[in-house]
């Protein structure tokens, strides 16, 4: 027989049996409070820049938060996640770029406020979309800067996600969602910057993530 | 004797020396039989009279390397420096140090503090903030890590004010002197590289300045002159390559002692405990002699130095593997478009040019040659000079093609120690023709000093010195080599690019950080 081996097919029947025997999600007819933990991927929008300084344009972002979610299907949750990555500092030119070999470290940690609506919630999947506000620290750390050439600021960003949950069991779920995230104005200003050599200057892009989430 | 400044002496002697190449070098090359033997491959070890009256070496670094930072934090996880205040009770401190889950470890020798031990996965700088706020602590603070600021230790390096000039500590902490996989050709008089004894046959002559004759000198007919490497340059290792295109043989004699000093200031060993130091001091350097010293006139040379063997030698160089080429010499009158060919082709070759802008701004500022083909070459710059006070100097010529400055000295600013600091021959044992008639002798080549020299000549080795550097660093393109130091020099004179200065005085160190993701 040709296909799927064991591990995938076993993972398939776990999949089936999840959503054959979980829960449905619980009605909404008191206040919830729930957590997760997700991991994502981030595509960012200043893509040239990442790709130059940190060699690509998307990179792992690990987060987590609480939830509340209200009898009237609307959901509010704070979530903090992180992105870090080192790359190496470059000079372009003509299109042509050039890596020097000094290790330089970004770090990005935002703290999003979401607040959105769960349609279909007397299902075991439950559909999600939202928005809100985020809050972006970003430092950047280079070997042989002075501390005044490093960079450690906080920018305010915007963001709308949509995405689906999946219970797994009465206490786990599972969701799956993509956000799209604006932090304008936020790179690009500075002259020793690959950035401004690009004119990119958002600090946002879309992040596709699971999560764990625990809690009815 | 001292190590006396000799600009004076120097720009008198070349001046002489030129003169009487223009008007008498002619007919008595044709008089004087003209061969270049080389009678021995050793000589006597090279004298260095340079250091003698100085201040005594101050003690080596043991430690010049800079570690790998993980995760390029500022500080050295896991423990944290602590200093009670007199009189704090053991029970105190232990009570302290349990707000922080710390503990303190015996204090290490002449250290009136404790290293207090901490989880490594705490944030060292939050818990010195909060053991800092105690009133039983004069302070508490992270392990910041401490990174060498690269001073070389060469003990006439206090005298090379050049280098602090352009930041050039900072830039050396980034890139510690290049590689020697990086080769820089210095076309130039020849360079003090190897040792031997060759023979000449030095005949008659007559100094001639315009219509004035001036002294005859006798002929010493045929003489073992000695020549010795610079000490302060390294040994055979150093040299690759090496080309004379005015004997036409492979042995470049500098003897004139021009092209010793450029090449120190290209590549002068550095942090050796002796003399002085240099921009790219692990780089191979190519000595390819294309100019005539006064006493290679004086032996009758079958070349003098003109625009085809600058190309020659140009190319030469770049097919033998030059990634830079220094070239300290220029002229003025006429274009040379052999010469630009040859640059033309070592840019294309990935050999980035960098050529002094002329030395004549007080004697009419004609354009000087080769300088000038800098507006129409991307990997080519032409160099202006600046003093100690970081202006242009007075004898460096201002032009459109005047793109980058860099120290070249002035001793109107300064005076002799205005000018470059760098190991070249003993020119009392060079300029023996300085004495007169009388005790006009054979000259010596392996006799050494320090000596100050200024010019665009002396400032265009910092420019490809630091070429050298970038090209390490990874900037390996001649048009990228051009184009950071551009965008990185910093600005002199009027705003933005001008005649004097060009984009402005060159910034190792900023150019080697190139650009970050924000910063």
């Amino acid at each position: 027989m040709k296909g799927t081996t064991g591990a995938p097919r076993r993972f398939v029947k776990v999949a089936v049996a999840a959503l054959l025997f979980a829960a449905p999600a619980h009605a909404q007819t008191d206040v919830t409070l729930r957590g997760f933990v997700d991991v994502g991927s981030q595509s960012f929008a200043a893509q040239r820049s990442f790709d130059a300084v940190l060699g690509g344009t998307r990179g792992p972002v690990f987060g987590g938060g609480v939830e509340v979610v209200l009898p009237q299907q609307i959901f509010v949750s704070l979530r903090a996640s992180r992105f870090r990555r080192t790359g190496q500092r470059v000079f372009a030119f003509n299109n042509e770029l050039f890596n020097l070999g000094i290790p330089v470290t970004v770090t990005i940690a935002p703290v999003e406020l979401i607040g959105g609506y769960r349609f279909n919630y007397r299902s075991r999947l439950v559909p999600y979309a939202g928005a809100g506000v985020g809050w972006h620290r970003y430092d950047e750390t280079s070997e042989f800067a002075d501390a005044n050439e490093n960079v450690t600021d906080r920018f305010t960003g915007f963001h709308v996600l949509g995405g689906t949950e999946l219970r797994i069991a009465r206490w786990i779920g599972t969701a799956f969602d993509v956000e799209w995230a604006t932090v304008p104005h936020a790179i690009g200003d500075h002259p020793n910057s690959v950035s401004r050599e690009f004119r990119e200057s958002n600090l946002g892009g879309v992040t596709v993530r699971v999560k764990l989430i625990v809690g009815r | 004797m001292n190590v006396a400044p000799r600009i004076g002496a120097r720009v008198f002697a070349f001046a002489i020396a030129m003169a009487w190449l223009a008007t008498v070098v002619t007919e008595h090359a044709q008089l004087t039989p003209s061969y270049a033997l080389l009678v021995s491959e050793t000589a006597p070890a090279a004298v260095d009279r340079g250091v003698r009256d100085l201040d005594p070496p101050r003690r080596p670094r043991t430690d010049m390397t800079s570690p790998t930072v993980d995760d390029a934090e500022p500080f050295v996880r896991g423990s944290v420096i602590v200093r009670f205040r007199a009189g704090t009770s053991v029970e105190a401190r232990r009570a302290l140090l349990a707000r922080v889950d710390g503990t303190a470890a015996a204090p290490p020798s002449y250290a009136p503090f404790d290293m207090v031990s901490i989880d490594p996965s705490a944030d060292p700088e939050a818990v010195a903030r909060r053991l800092d706020a105690q009133p039983d602590v004069e302070y508490a603070q992270a392990r910041y890590r401490v990174y060498p600021r690269f001073t070389p230790n060469d003990p006439q390096y206090s005298r090379q004010w050049n280098y602090p000039a352009i930041d050039m500590e900072r830039a050396w902490d980034i890139n510690p002197g290049a590689t020697p996989s990086v080769t820089v050709a210095v076309l130039d008089s020849g360079v003090a590289f190897r040792s031997g004894i060759m023979r000449y046959n030095a005949g008659e002559f007559q100094f001639f300045a315009g219509r004035q004759l001036g002294p005859t000198f006798p002929a010493l007919g045929p003489i073992d002159v000695p020549f010795a490497a610079a000490p302060d340059l390294g040994g055979p290792e150093r040299f690759v390559s090496p080309r004379d295109f005015i004997w036409e043989t492979t042995n470049p004699f500098d003897l004139d002692g021009h092209g010793t000093h450029v090449s120190g200031t290209v590549g002068q060993l550095t942090n050796n405990g002796v003399g002085v130091a240099g921009m790219a001091f692990n780089v191979r350097i190519m000595p390819v002699k294309v100019i005539a010293g006064f006493w290679d006139l004086v032996f009758s040379s079958p070349q003098v130095g003109t625009d085809d063997l600058v190309a020659r030698g140009i190319r030469y160089a770049v097919d033998n593997g030059a990634k830079v080429i220094n070239m300290s010499i220029g002229r003025s009158g006429p274009s040379a478009p052999v010469v630009h060919e040859a640059i033309a082709y070592a840019v294309s070759r990935g050999a980035f040019v960098a050529v002094a802008g002329g030395n004549d701004f007080e004697d009419g500022n004609a354009i000087e040659r080769f300088a000038d083909f800098a507006t129409d070459i991307e990997g080519m710059v032409a160099v202006g000079a600046v003093g100690r006070d970081g202006q242009r100097a007075f004898y460096s010529n201002t032009g459109a093609y005047i793109e980058l400055a860099a120290p070249g000295g002035n001793s109107r600013v300064g005076g002799t120690s205005g000018g470059i600091l760098q190991q070249t021959f003993d020119f009392d044992l060079v300029d023996t023709f300085l004495l007169g008639p009388a005790q006009f002798r054979a000259p010596r080549f392996d006799v050494f000093a320090y000596d100050f020299l200024q010019g665009t000549s002396m400032a265009t080795p910092h420019v490809a010195g630091f070429a050298a550097l970038l090209m390490q660093q990874g900037v390996t393109s001649p048009a990228a080599v051009e184009a950071v130091m551009k965008r990185y020099a910093t600005d002199l004179g009027p705003p933005g690019r001008d005649d004097a200065y060009g984009y402005g005085l060159i910034n190792p160190r900023g150019s080697l950080r190139g650009l970050g993701l924000a910063r």
